[in-house]
């Protein structure tokens, strides 16, 4: 078996890899804008819950995490698909750490310019959505691709929960070849390669958007 | 609950092990991942484009791949060429390459922001170059890098856990052992969880503590 | 009828009187600069008039409707009110056009070719039309502050507040942004500004008031203010704030 062979055969998994990267991301979008919102509300018992909730979900493990969804909750009586609890796990640990994004990029958005807003005569709503929302994304970029790297980092638990992806593949064929070596270095070669195009892809988006003078830190 | 609490009990000296292993790993690879996270940063700002290059190349591999395959090819893969790993030595080169690279780029970004002045400075004064390196630049790059680099830390702790997937007797291998013997995995994995958050919490704080301590005045990020 | 009459307004603030009872009137048509002071509550009063601050006691009347009342619609006044700012306040993430045409489309609900148009119109006015699609970080300041007035102007305010236009400016540009807010001044546009900056206030002014320590202590045309005032702290400010080479 050539390495290109190994090469092939692993790719096939890489469409479960990329697919729960970007279902993990989009999720992780979802909870970390929720909780941008929620915390423009300034209630104290939200921030307290919005507190917790990140400070949960950055300290314990994306592994113990996985487990505790996918093999912990049926024992309480919930049962949780393998995608669904990759998805889960993943999309509230990112959430968290793009909470603590957005809240930092949220604070750099000028007090002058909401006011400003304010003098104008719009409303909450849509200061919210025309001046902090824009300026937040922007300014969280950077942030929001270092969070990306990380869900790609974590997606090979998911074999621990029998998804067919790149590490299944690569431990199902050491398993039957022994050629673990190469067949490794291949899945890091594919890993890379993916990464690679979704730093591209950002980059092109963040080229798209971008603004003089809006910079980041 | 209390058949669990039975077997918490029972299972002490196992986990209390585990718990070692845990710390043992974290605090190793936190230590070596430092040292090299300074000598990866160091080659990173070579006078030698090729080195600045390649140094560049295998931070952005480090990064861009994910841990477990790094340690899956040492540990599964490197047999076959007759090297025979233990599970800790392969954690232990692991991470140290991985952290090595979150850290030399927490430098790099410090670095990018120091007054590039001070350096002309240090050399016209007569240093070498090595010698503003280790007296001008890493205290500052290093002092402005302390969030940073402490958020490795708790990343690094959280990150042990993966070594269980290589069979390493860390403190969530026993926990899973313990699940697996009485089936209560959510009592279980619940239980790890608070640990880990117990761990980081106590990380957090000696952060803090020890970033008061070093702070400068007038040297922020 | 004045456009704005302020009654024996009060404001008081971490247990700090800023403003004492202060009594003034706007008509329309008109332009008033308030001079006095850092402290003297000047910017407060301005704040206070469109209700960015809540004032603790005494009365606003704004087109014959007591404002400080509950239950008053505080958008829809402020849409009456063009605001600017001392440090300008563009929106960073959009173009001095996407600036003006915001509140056009956002607020009086505007079609997007329209707001557009109305946009043009303003920005020829000033001389800001060629600078339409750069961002705020791509101007000077002056023409910052000039984009800052525009989208301002473009709502159709009854009356403009201005909040110390030119104090963050180089003589040079001040210079540049008074003749925009002089040109407003011939144009009879209602204006009500707080300054520090004598030349400002001279040149687009009907009337200057004084404030001092929260309360109105003379209210005059510029050259008589300026330059022959019977009370010391007039006459004190005046000597410390005009160039005199």
């Amino acid at each position: 078996m050539t390495f290109w062979k190994i090469l092939i055969i692993l790719a096939e998994g890489a469409g479960y890899t990329i697919l729960v990267t970007i279902a993990a991301m989009v999720a992780g979008l979802a909870v970390g804008l929720l909780t941008a919102v929620l915390s423009r509300l300034h209630r104290k018992y939200v921030d307290i819950f919005l507190d917790v909730y990140k400070y949960i979900f950055r300290s314990i493990p994306v592994l113990v995490i996985l487990f505790l969804v996918y093999f912990g909750l049926p024992g309480i009586g919930i049962r949780v698909p393998p995608f669904l609890s990759m998805v889960v796990s993943l999309g509230l640990v990112s959430g968290a750490y793009l909470a603590e994004i957005f809240r930092g990029a949220m604070a750099a958005v000028s007090n002058n310019e909401m006011m400003a807003a304010e003098a104008a005569g719009l409303k909450r709503t849509q200061i919210f959505s025309h001046i902090i929302l824009p300026q937040m994304f922007r300014m969280s970029v950077p942030g929001m691709i270092n969070e990306f790297t990380s869900i790609l980092k974590y997606t090979p638990f998911a074999y621990t929960v029998g998804i067919p992806e790149i590490m299944k593949a690569a431990m199902t064929l050491a398993a039957m070849t022994l050629r673990g070596l190469e067949i490794y270095l291949a899945a890091g070669i594919i890993y890379f390669v993916i990464y690679k195009g979704f730093i591209m892809m950002f980059a092109a988006v963040e080229k798209k958007f971008h603004i003089p003078g809006l910079l980041v830190e | 609950m209390n058949v669990f609490l039975n077997d918490l009990i029972a299972y002490w000296p196992q986990i209390l092990m585990g718990l070692k292993n845990t710390l043992l790993l974290m605090a190793v690879m936190s230590i070596t991942g430092f040292f090299g996270g300074i000598g990866v940063f160091y080659l990173s700002i070579s006078k030698w484009e090729i080195v600045r290059k390649w140094t560049q190349s295998y931070i952005s591999f480090f990064i861009g791949t994910p841990l477990l395959v790094h340690l899956f090819l040492m540990y599964y893969g490197l047999p076959r060429l007759g090297i025979h790993l233990s599970a800790f030595t392969v954690c232990v080169i692991g991470f140290t390459l991985n952290v090595s690279a979150y850290n030399a780029r927490y430098l790099m970004t410090a670095y990018r922001g120091l007054h590039k002045s001070e350096l002309d400075a240090a050399l016209a004064q007569g240093f070498t170059p090595f010698e503003t390196f280790r007296l001008i630049i890493l205290p500052q790059v290093l002092r402005l890098s302390v969030p940073s680099l402490t958020n490795q830390v708790i990343q690094n702790i959280k990150d042990t856990s993966v070594a269980f997937l290589i069979q390493y007797p860390d403190f969530f291998t026993q926990m899973q052992e313990i699940a697996a013997v009485n089936f209560q995995f959510f009592k279980a994995y619940m239980t790890a969880g608070l640990v880990y958050m117990a761990m980081v919490s106590v990380i957090v704080v000696a952060a803090r503590k020890m970033e008061r301590q070093i702070a400068l005045p007038g040297l922020q990020t | 009828m004045a456009l704005i009459e302020v009654k024996n307004l009060i404001k008081n603030f971490d247990g700090k009187n800023i403003l004492r009872g202060v009594n003034m009137e706007l008509h329309e048509g008109r332009s008033k600069v308030v001079m006095g002071p850092s402290g003297c509550g000047k910017t407060t009063l301005l704040r206070c008039l469109n209700l960015l601050i809540a004032p603790t006691a005494g009365q606003i009347i704004f087109k014959g409707n007591d404002i400080t009342r509950p239950g008053v619609d505080i958008r829809r006044l402020r849409q009456d009110i063009g605001f600017v700012f001392q440090h300008f306040a563009l929106y960073s993430h959009l173009t001095v056009e996407e600036n003006v045409t915001l509140g056009l489309r956002k607020i009086k609900k505007m079609k997007k070719k329209d707001a557009v148009e109305k946009a043009t119109y303003e920005l020829e006015r000033v001389g800001m039309f060629d600078h339409r699609n750069k961002y705020p970080a791509q101007l000077s300041g002056g023409q910052k502050q000039r984009a800052a007035i525009v989208r301002a102007l473009a709502m159709d305010p009854a009356v403009m507040f201005l909040d110390e236009p030119t104090s963050a400016l180089d003589p040079q540009m001040s210079r540049e942004v008074v003749t925009v807010i002089n040109k407003l001044y011939l144009d009879n546009i209602t204006m009500l500004c707080v300054t520090h900056d004598p030349f400002l206030a001279k040149y687009i002014s009907d009337s200057i008031v004084f404030m001092h320590e929260g309360v109105v202590v003379a209210e005059d045309i510029a050259e008589r203010l300026f330059y022959d005032h019977d009370d010391p702290r007039i006459r004190q400010f005046f000597l410390s704030v005009i160039d005199h080479r």
